[in-house]
């Protein structure tokens, strides 16, 4: 035997072990299935005639997925079993009726839909990506990523393996300042940049229970990624996964831990300083909120040297502006400002505010971001309660529960699981193998208002009757 | 009769009679039916148009669903009083433009779909060769093989060559009068196809000449076309196969659809067509069907108008499909440059498919049309959705005949980029 050809590949295809972590607290059923009773009764008289007591016909149920299969049938169905196929209401229309429970309708709030919701928590409990039959059921296009579509290549693929090729495909991006040239003699004295193998980092979140911060950390990780807060006492065990915003009060803290990545409010050109000065090896990023003038602002920031801009908009995704606009366009303008500048690559931008689901990751990609952060998303995977608006950040209405760091853990990792495989999808279609290639990609994407405009041209407006 | 075809055919006749009695509305509109874009009302005028073979007198709407963009935000021009005797009005089209080969026509500017044996059941498979032939147009097979029992349909047959290659014989793209390349799928563009090892039965393996119960995937794209030449020689290979076979190229729709379609025709395609994103499909990821690819709605003008500015529009035929409801939806798609339309989810609605999206649990679609099980697949008989489906395209060639005939056109063909006729609502 060839000696050389049987050694072990040290390669390790990289994936995100996703395990079953089923909800702890009931979710509502999606659907709510009655039976008019007295109906009900009266059909299995008249079916017990019909088929002379045979009582397997007569039992025989007319859903598939056991809703009556109960010790009271359909007297008392098993609601949580339904599907929402409706085959009980075409066999038995005058008995039988569903619908959309009231609990289900109302999960949420203005921004997160009751399907946003069930998505996320589906994701986080089952570790495996939404999938379904038949078409498309949503509104045809919409505001910010819903009025957005992703290209697709005809012929180009990434991999040759098809669907087991995805491991091939690359993810990472870099957080930091990336050298422009080659520096021969050691002149540029930026810390070296840090990679993580999914562009997602856990942004910061308003005061916290304790184990939350324990699964957020823990699966940061595990996942080779970073959580973003305030509060250096949160997930302090997996301090080497923590970007510390930093403010007066923390200054001190901070120089003294070296974090490898370190946030500050970008409007604090003195904290900027102290900063650079005193964390050489360290990654600074500015926080900036989105509104008019960001572009301008980062590209000063740029100019001063930040490694990083952390572009924020509202939790809904809205922007800072007088007239607020979603975070898809103010980080276009950004993003494009920067270009134009010639500094867009000399800073790593992270976006977030309203990242709540898979597509919107390479959606935000595209418009610029080179990763994204998320945050009310932890929040709904670890089955947090909605008690209102989640817009401010200040202010935002959604009670995180009592939780097991374990539990929540792989809640997190199954998110992130389930979402790298969606970007590897999105990524598969278009042809690339690299996420790093979709940045600012605007050319690979397409807008509804601009697809509107272009093929609807010549068609009159007029009004409904 | 043994307990089992009791049970079948207690709810088989259930259904069946729900189908008929829901559209009443006596038992008013069943709350939890429907979605934005295939609205309750819209399935229900489905239903009762696939029974009655004419338009809903109950008010239901059958034009349009509530998606709030695309078709659903665009109307006719008040059209007033039919200008010309509707029954005169030819709805037929040429399915070859090029001068050489075979002239197929087809009297409605509608075929079927392709839906694999293997992801919907035999019985519902037959329900469509059997329409496809009485109304004298075509439906695919799909990716999954050539069964045999619709051998005695292949006049109505076209054969899909899809990249997985399965069912792919030299005698099943003898039998066909059109052969399909399926490059891409609208609902899961640049995806290939999966099939859940539920479904993988003893036949299904079999037709695809592959292992029961493991999971089928067609790969994307095909592994032997990487150019515009490359295509040029599968179709070249079907021609050599069965040089009578008109070929179709199936593709979805990127930002350089145009592109794409004119790479078709140089290939020498017969048909391009383009499947939008918001149509139908087995199981895919949702995240593809919501995201990838832009709607058919915007696709159809890109193409059209592209074809017509490199001067070919009238030598290729341009189909389009994914997310085409109803007969309005098939006008608004010709008014807006298409030739006529690929249908497929509004069969399966016409034989009581609820749009509900369970087609991949379990044992299957609990009706009988995306399923493998034994027992399911029973609810569907193939003569009671042939005349469910003819009812259906019955129904809408009255309506696509009242919107010709209000503008005082005499044939589908006159409508072709006429986006004049169309308003659209805010
Ligand atoms: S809707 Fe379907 S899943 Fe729900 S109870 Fe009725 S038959 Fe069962
Ligand atoms: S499972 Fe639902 S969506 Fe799928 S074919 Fe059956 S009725 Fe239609």
């Amino acid at each position: 035997m060839d000696s050389e050809t049987s050694k072990p590949s040290k390669y390790e295809r990289f994936r995100i072990e996703t395990k079953p972590a089923p909800h702890v607290y009931q979710i509502p059923n999606k659907f709510d299935v009655s039976a008019k009773k007295l109906r009900l009764a009266a059909m299995l008289v008249h079916e017990a005639f019909e088929y002379k007591l045979n009582k397997e016909v007569v039992l025989s149920r007319p859903c598939i997925y056991g809703v009556f299969g109960g010790r009271f049938g359909g007297f008392k169905p098993l609601k949580h079993k339904c599907v929402g196929c409706m085959r009980c209401v075409q066999e038995y229309p005058h008995i039988m009726a569903v619908k959309q429970s009231d609990e289900y309708k109302t999960l949420g709030d203005s921004f997160w839909t009751p399907e946003a919701v069930f998505t996320i928590w589906n994701e986080a409990s089952t570790g495996k990506i939404p999938v379904k039959g038949m078409g498309y059921k949503g509104a045809f296009g919409g505001e910010g990523f819903d009025g957005m579509w992703t290209d697709m290549s005809e012929i180009v693929r990434p991999t040759r393996d098809g669907v087991y090729g995805r491991e091939y495909i690359s993810t990472c991006v870099d957080i930091g300042r990336k050298p422009t040239r080659v520096d021969f003699g050691k002149i540029d004295q930026s810390p070296s940049s840090v990679q993580v193998p999914v562009p997602i980092i856990f942004d910061d979140l308003p005061a916290l229970e304790f184990d939350v911060w324990n699964a957020v950390g823990k699966a940061a990780r595990k996942l080779g990624t970073f959580f973003v807060t305030h509060d250096q006492t949160r997930g302090e065990d997996y301090r080497e996964r923590m970007i510390p915003i930093v403010d007066d009060n923390s200054l001190d803290e901070t120089l003294e831990k070296r974090p490898s990545i370190v946030e500050y409010d970008g409007e604090r050109s003195d904290l900027s300083e102290k900063l650079s000065d005193s964390l050489q090896s360290s990654i600074v990023i500015a926080r900036v909120p989105l509104r008019e003038e960001s572009g301008l602002v980062a590209c000063k920031l740029a100019r001063e040297g930040v490694h990083g801009l952390h572009l924020y908009a509202d939790y809904h995704g809205q922007d800072y502006s007088e007239d607020p606009k979603h975070i898809s366009e103010s980080l276009k303008e950004v993003h494009q400002l920067l270009v134009k500048e010639g500094l867009r690559d000399q800073v790593t931008i992270i976006a977030s505010g309203g990242i709540t689901l898979a597509e919107h990751v390479p959606k935000a990609i595209i418009c610029g971001a080179d990763l994204v952060g998320i945050d009310t998303t932890v929040l709904v995977a670890l089955q947090a309660e909605f008690l209102g608006e989640t817009q401010k950040r200040g202010t935002y209405k959604l009670r995180p529960r009592k939780i097991d760091p374990a539990w929540g853990t792989q809640r997190l990792v199954n998110l992130f699981g389930v979402w790298h495989d969606q970007l590897i999808e999105i990524l598969s279609a278009m042809g690339m193998r690299d996420v790093r290639r979709l940045r600012g990609d605007i050319g690979r994407s397409m807008m509804d208002a601009e697809l509107r405009e272009h093929s609807f041209k010549g068609i009159a407006w007029a009004t409904k009757n | 009769m043994g307990n089992q075809e009791l049970i079948v055919e207690k709810h088989s006749e259930r259904i069946h009679h729900g189908l008929e009695v829901l559209p009443t509305l006596r038992h008013g509109l069943p709350a939890g039916l429907g979605n934005k874009r295939w609205t309750a009302e819209l399935i229900l005028a489905t239903y009762e148009m696939a029974l009655t073979g004419d338009l809903p007198k109950n008010g239901l709407e059958h034009k349009i669903g509530d998606s709030g963009g695309g078709f659903d935000v665009l109307g006719w021009k008040n059209n007033g009083f039919p200008k010309v005797d509707q029954d005169s009005v030819d709805l037929s089209i040429s399915l070859n433009k090029r001068g050489e080969g075979r002239k197929i026509e087809i009297p409605l500017p509608i075929y079927g779909g392709g839906m694999s044996f293997g992801s919907i059941s035999l019985n519902f498979m037959l329900a469509r060769v059997r329409a496809a032939q009485k109304i004298g147009t075509y439906t695919s097979t799909g990716e999954g093989g050539y069964p045999d029992a619709i051998v005695p349909y292949r006049d109505h047959v076209i054969t899909q060559v899809a990249t997985g290659m399965f069912g792919v014989r030299e005698e099943t793209i003898q039998y066909a009068p059109i052969v399909e390349f399926k490059y891409a799928q609208g609902a899961k563009p640049g995806l290939g196809g999966h099939l859940l090892a539920d479904k993988v039965t003893s036949e299904v393996a079999k037709m695809r000449e592959s292992s029961m119960f493991t999971s089928l995937y067609s790969p994307f794209p095909f592994h032997s076309v990487y150019s515009v030449e490359d295509h040029k020689k599968h179709v070249d290979w079907i021609k050599t196969v069965n040089p009578r076979a008109l070929v179709s190229v199936k593709v979805s729709t990127p930002t350089d659809v145009d592109m794409v379609a004119i790479g078709s025709y140089y290939a020498g395609a017969n048909i391009i067509h383009i499947d939008g994103g918001y149509g139908g499909t087995g199981a895919a990821p949702e995240i593809a069907k919501k995201n990838i690819a832009m709607p058919i709605e915007y696709a159809i003008p890109k193409v059209h108008d592209y074809l017509v500015s490199e001067g070919v529009r009238d030598d290729i035929v341009l189909i389009a499909s994914g997310g085409i409801r109803t007969a309005d939806d098939i006008a608004k798609a010709i008014a807006l440059g298409a030739d006529g339309c690929v249908v497929a989810t509004a069969e399966a609605v016409a034989v009581g498919c609820t749009h509900c999206g369970n087609c991949e649990r379990g044992r299957g679609c609990q009706v009988g049309i995306t399923t493998t099980d034994p027992e399911l697949s029973q609810f569907i008989e193939p003569e009671w959705g042939e005349q469910r489906i003819v009812n259906l395209y019955t129904a809408w060639t009255k309506r696509l005949r009242w919107i010709l005939a209000g503008f005082g056109l005499k044939n589908i063909r006159e409508l072709r980029g006429r986006k004049d006729l169309l308003v659209r609502y805010k």
